[in-house]
């Protein structure tokens, strides 16, 4: 070979060489920088905390799965945890299914005996909605409808849950699906189905067309939605023959109708695809109806199960005396179709209650005329602020001018209203189904908390209830608890339990603060009951919660607004669901039984007169942490800036009152606008901030800490440790890497993930692979997922706090397997309208039921060290240009409803005890704002009434990348950290400095170590703010992994060998190939 | 002498070059929130990558095929193109990741997406080019 010809080789090899060396680099870069994130979906563990495990430093001795789930040795028992997860999410549906509907009388309806010959019905029946396209996705294998009627197995190699893909083009249709996980090759569970035999001709039929449909278990609503129901001459394309089948499978048909949740887009009003006979999202469609008759000709046994998290429209359903049974099922999660399942077979008796209140129309609900995407008529002109780093649109709101009367309140109170006379109830203004008047019998198709069971139960007051109401003398804080001891009997023929649900009524005066004609106080469950059997069931009910904000109270001290008890007759009752317990209400009353809407039996209603001898009018404008309650939220409503603008929804008017559509309001208030340009703080540069103690020695370790009390000295010497910039990278990295502090002896942790519904991480993956129970990924069932559990409405109507503990402590054992210390969620926000398309995420239109079981649930995970942090505080009620909308409401709306969920489960009341203030310790805020401040910015909402009020100790994080333009309101706010999902390598790769997520700040500050040097507020909140990450974290199983001796180890995993081989090579080979190129050149030379 | 293959492919390339520095430089400017950081640094990265291939295209006029400066400018090119999309991408594997999932309404995030792709294409083609250039020559000698 010529030498020229030899150095054109070299020459080429070493650019190619560079070439890939660059590469690898490049991709090592990419790998690192994300290598948490990478561990956890390909099941590697780039880096491992690790700890000398001896007497004299013992770890894992804080908290520990239970026994039944490990093996004798210790080590984690994958089957047995699955088999567990099976059984808890079996009972999960058996409970929350809700049972609306069931016409026994000629031996149809539900249940249905062993052997039936049964048709599915309906798309759904085949691909069933299980969880959400993104969220609360239900991950790996399931059980389906077909299978947990008629099989006694598992068949999970060939049943994997698969998820919509969103159009990553046109980000609107959903064109194709993927399964949740490749393949499962694990273990295989039995159990015991309802013993049907399935019509095989419609399942195959089914399977067929959605080759076409593409269906998913997890999908997502649209804002011009398709429920994809095919029509009968489709299915007629498939098989001709297909009603021939119904002859033998004609005992019953079963048809299955279902709408999706998921997180990032709602419905909206009108946006239904044209032609599909429906004129909104929730109602059925042409082919959803058509599906019904063809159930008709199958069998004379109709059954229709509702696969929704949202009220659909079913009316129709209720009303049509061919439709025998309707049993709402939620999302069912992975194997929750056993559980509806153990219904349909009659194995358990229904006992849940609606979450929500199914409308007729859903568009009747005063929420409905203010939702979707609405925005200022002026933003370009005023609103300077960006969208941030995920590209939100500025200048986007929603009027939530339905006042206090969300949900079923609004149904209810208007009912009682429109049957007392009041307030101009019965006119049409509002009403869907009249021209005429507004009819409860016409507008609602079934009513919250409301559900049938196969059995009766006859509930009754075991005596007076028992009040125990006290004052703090120290602080003023109340205490003032009824105990109302409800004694239920099963006078029916079969074995049941029943939800024991309270609801009050405080004394409305025309004209004065709003109050609800009904709200829910509390909530038990009765063991199962056999015939003839009772129980007496205590249901204790904190009065603080039938107490009114009153916004304009004048307290007497500078401040306005508290809350109130208006002295009155106050009345209590229990039934089945709100509407049930008013009726009786209504009977205690007097009120016209033939004008009500039902029966009311006024033995079931309880009166309380109450005055300042038995509770003062002003008891409660204490909290139970003895800070006094005021006005926190002004700027919440619109009118604060630009008085009159905005009507709420008052009962004294209802015709007069009820919201318009405020569509392109303009802005015109100079604070306002500020407010929405998040000027609200300015940092300072000049404080002397000498008395502020950071990098001090005193000779403390973070793992010293476990069981610490926060408010113990300990934890000052602690903290004066620590260097303001280790503060600052704690304040702004907040998961799921965490920076540690060498100071105090902490390294960075991945500790944070999704979700409610199971914790998002492969115990394959798991970061505690130290764990003596971690599942090694030799294990057979290693790659399980364990989010498998169902939607949050589901355990919602449950109506059962001891199932929704259950959860919180099993999703605590799963947290113990896959070494996540800290979860992102449940969600808590409030389904202030069935067009959510996050509704599945959350639990209820009612704080009370939705507090409860997020307190539940928080408790219970506690107990195995995980860290529940419910998203989205607050005030994220719709998915609708959710980054940044400003929800504006008064301050009676924001606290009696949506932050009654957080407060309930933050005070965690239930549990506290002489030694013990308990509470949760996590919290994510929501990307919407509060008015015109951002959640994560509003001091009244994250310090006033979150740790003032409230008592919140623990670790609130934001939502992923918000506000991080905002980097000191939010801290001086009292938020304590950002989530910077996908940020590593802290203190090197990633720095304050050089954080892309920071760059751009409102206040034109530049972040950096020495940032807030001379701002003395920020140095003692940031100091604040750490103080309650770390606590949070000695809370948790953390503290499992820590002692003297723990540090760092980087493993070489498989993609890192990969990157690290081809840098390698790359590299060797381009200088080989520049020397040979050398060497060819002078050897050229030398010949020519 | 007459021009030879690697003459065109380097002039391509730096052209690529431009276009894909012109790209990453577009993408930052689309939103200040999600700005390249660094960005001077890009800027004179690819600037320099191009002078060097015009370089590299230009002297073995004078000083022959496969010389040292030639060689020498691929390479140095060639690692200063990939350190332009490679800060490109990487800064916005977050944002892309985001897109595919939680945050697929982010219009201004999408067409950051699409600009940095293009850049990625442009940059990695001119890389490609260069290396084929590598083996080629750049002049060739005029027939007697």
């Amino acid at each position: 070979m010529k030498q020229s010809t030899k150095k054109a080789l070299w020459r080429g090899l070493s650019g190619a060489m560079c070439f890939t060396m660059c590469l690898s680099i490049i991709l090592g870069n990419a790998l690192e920088a994300n290598a948490a994130t990478i561990d956890t979906y390909l099941g590697t563990s780039s880096e491992v905390l690790t700890s000398k495990n001896d007497a004299e430093n013992p770890l894992y001795d804080k908290f520990t799965p239970p026994a039944e789930l490990l093996n004798e040795d210790g080590t984690g028992n994958s089957h047995a945890l699955i088999q567990a997860a099976i059984d808890l999410n079996r009972r999960e549906a058996a409970e929350g299914a809700v049972l609306l509907k069931n016409n026994t009388e000629n031996g149809q309806g539900l249940p249905l005996a062993s052997g039936s010959n049964v048709t599915l019905l309906g798309i759904r029946s085949h691909v069933p909605l299980i969880g959400s396209s993104f969220g609360v996705k239900a991950q790996g294998p399931f059980i389906s409808l077909e299978q947990a009627l008629s099989q006694n197995k598992t068949d999970f190699a060939n049943t994997i849950t698969t998820t919509q893909n969103t159009n990553a083009t046109t980000r609107e249709e959903a064109t194709s699906v993927s399964k949740t996980m490749e393949s499962w090759s694990g273990d295989e569970f039995e159990f015991e189905g309802a013993g049907l035999n399935i019509n095989p001709t419609m399942v195959e039929v089914y399977k067929e067309l959605n080759k076409t449909y593409n269906h998913a278990n997890n999908e997502n609503p649209e804002e011009i939605y398709n429920p994809g129901e095919p029509s009968v001459n489709e299915i007629a394309g498939v098989n001709s023959d297909y009603q021939s089948s119904f002859a033998e499978y004609g005992d019953a048909a079963i048809v299955v109708l279902g709408r999706p949740s998921a997180e990032s887009k709602d419905f909206l009003p009108g946006g239904i695809k044209e032609g599909l006979g429906a004129e909104e999202p929730l109602a059925l469609t042409d082919n959803e109806r058509a599906a019904i008759e063809m159930a008709k000709q199958a069998s004379d046994n109709v059954i229709v199960l509702i696969n929704s998290a949202s009220a659909m429209e079913i009316g129709d359903l209720k009303n049509d005396p061919d439709v025998d049974a309707i049993l709402w099922i939620g999302f069912p999660g992975c194997y929750g179709m056993l559980g509806v399942a153990d219904i349909i077979s009659g194995r358990v008796s229904p006992s849940g209650g609606l979450a929500d209140i199914f409308p007729t129309y859903n568009m009747s609900a005063p929420a409905m005329q203010n939702m979707g995407k609405m925005y200022y008529s002026n933003t370009d002109e005023v609103i300077n602020r960006t969208g941030g780093v995920l590209g939100f649109t500025p200048g986007s709101y929603t009027i939530e001018a339905e006042g206090l009367y969300v949900g079923y309140r609004y149904y209810e109170t208007r009912y009682y209203d429109s049957v007392a006379g009041n307030g101009n109830a019965a006119s049409p203004v509002g009403a869907y189904t009249s021209d005429t008047e507004w009819n409860y019998a016409n507008e609602v198709a079934y009513g919250f908390g409301y559900g049938l069971s196969y059995t009766d139960f006859q509930y009754e007051f075991d005596g007076q209830p028992v009040f125990d109401i006290s004052v703090d003398e120290e602080t003023g804080a109340p205490s003032a608890y009824a105990t109302f001891n409800v004694k239920v009997t099963n006078v029916g023929d079969v074995p049941g339990k029943t939800s024991v649900q309270i609801y009050g009524q405080a004394p409305y005066i025309a004209g004065g603060v709003e109050k609800s004609a009904i709200q829910l106080l509390n909530f038990e469950k009765s063991s199962v009951l056999e015939p003839g059997a009772s129980e007496v069931v205590p249901v204790r009910v904190d009065l603080q919660y039938i107490a009114s904000y009153d916004e304009s109270y004048d307290n007497g001290d500078g401040t306005m607004g508290t809350y109130i008890m208006d002295p009155g007759a106050y009345y209590f009752a229990v039934g089945n669901g709100a509407h049930d317990a008013l009726n009786h209400i209504m009977a205690a009353q007097g009120m016209d039984a033939a004008r009500m809407v039902g029966e009311g039996n006024p033995a079931q209603a309880y009166m309380q007169q109450i005055d300042e001898n038995f509770i003062s009018k002003t008891m409660f404008s204490v909290s139970k942490t003895g800070h006094k309650i005021s006005n926190q939220l002004p700027y919440a409503d619109w009118n604060y800036y630009q008085p009159g603008e905005v009507t709420y929804l008052s009962r004294s008017d209802w015709a007069g009152t009820y919201p318009k559509s405020y569509t392109e309001m303009t802005l015109t208030n100079e604070e306002l606008i500020n407010n929405l340009n998040g000027k609200t703080y300015t940092l300072q540069t000049g404080d002397d901030t000498s008395d502020i103690l950071w990098g001090q020695d005193n000779g403390i370790q973070f793992y010293e800490m476990f069981g610490v009390p926060y408010d113990d000295p300990k934890w000052d010497s602690l903290l004066d440790q620590l260097t303001l910039e280790e503060a600052m990278y704690i304040f702004s990295f907040g998961g799921p890497s965490i920076p540690g502090a060498d100071s105090i002896g902490t390294v960075e942790t991945y500790m944070t993930e999704n979700a409610g519904n199971g914790v998002a991480v492969s115990l394959n993956a798991s970061k505690d692979p130290n764990a003596p129970w971690a599942i090694p990924s030799s294990d057979v069932n290693g790659n399980w997922h364990p989010q498998v559990f169902g939607n949050a409405p589901l355990i919602a109507a449950s109506f059962n706090p001891e199932l929704m503990y259950e959860l919180g402590e099993f999703t605590g054992i799963e947290s113990l397997f896959t070494g996540i210390n800290i979860l992102w969620g449940p969600g808590l926000n409030t389904h202030r309208h069935a067009y959510n398309g996050r509704n599945g995420e959350y639990y209820s239109e009612d704080p009370v039921l939705s507090g409860v079981a997020a307190m539940e649930f928080a408790i219970g995970a506690l107990d195995y060290g995980l860290v529940a942090a419910p998203k989205h505080f607050a005030f994220n009620d719709q998915e609708s240009e959710r980054g940044g909308v400003s929800p504006y409401m008064t301050e009676q709306r924001a606290r009696e409803v949506e932050l009654r969920a957080y407060q309930i489960a933050f005070e965690a009341t239930k549990y506290d005890t002489e030694e013990n203030d308990a509470g949760m310790r996590g919290l994510m805020t929501s990307f919407s704002k509060i008015g015109s401040i951002e959640c994560t910015t509003s001091e009244g909402l994250m310090t006033e009434i979150l740790a003032n009020e409230w008592g919140f100790i623990g670790y609130a994080v934001t939502d992923i990348y918000d506000d991080t333009d905002l980097w000191s309101a939010v801290l001086n706010a009292g938020t304590t950290c950002f989530d910077t999902r996908g940020q590593s390598g802290f203190y090197g790769t990633t720095t304050l400095e050089n954080c892309s997520l920071f760059q751009n700040q409102v206040d034109g500050s530049k972040l950096s170590a020495h940032m807030i040097d001379g701002d003395a507020n920020l140095q003692m909140k940031l100091k604040e703010a750490v103080h309650k990450n770390i606590y949070a974290w000695t809370e948790s199983h953390l503290m499992n992994r820590y002692n003297a001796t723990t540090h760092i180890e980087s493993q070489m995993t498989w993609w890192r060998a990969i990157y690290y081989g081809m840098t390698g090579v790359s590299g060797a080979v381009l200088v080989l190939s520049v020397v040979m190129y050398g060497v060819t050149s002078i050897r050229k030379k030398e010949e020519e | 002498m007459k021009k030879g293959i690697a003459f065109y492919l380097n002039l391509l390339a730096a052209l690529l070059g431009a276009a894909g520095l012109g790209l990453a430089v577009y993408s930052s400017v689309l939103s200040v929130d999600n700005a390249l950081t660094g960005l001077p640094l890009v800027i004179a990265a690819g600037v320099i990558g191009v002078v060097l291939v015009v370089l590299a295209a230009v002297a073995p006029a004078r000083m022959g095929n496969h010389n040292p400066v030639t060689a020498i400018s691929v390479i140095a090119a060639i690692a200063l193109y990939s350190y332009v999309y490679g800060q490109c991408t990487l800064q916005r594997i977050m944002l892309i990741a985001g897109l595919f999932s939680f945050n697929s309404g982010n219009t201004v995030g999408w067409t950051i997406f699409y600009v940095t792709v293009a850049c990625a294409v442009c940059m990695v083609l001119a890389c490609i080019l260069l290396i084929v250039s590598s083996f080629c020559k750049t002049v060739k000698p005029v027939q007697q």
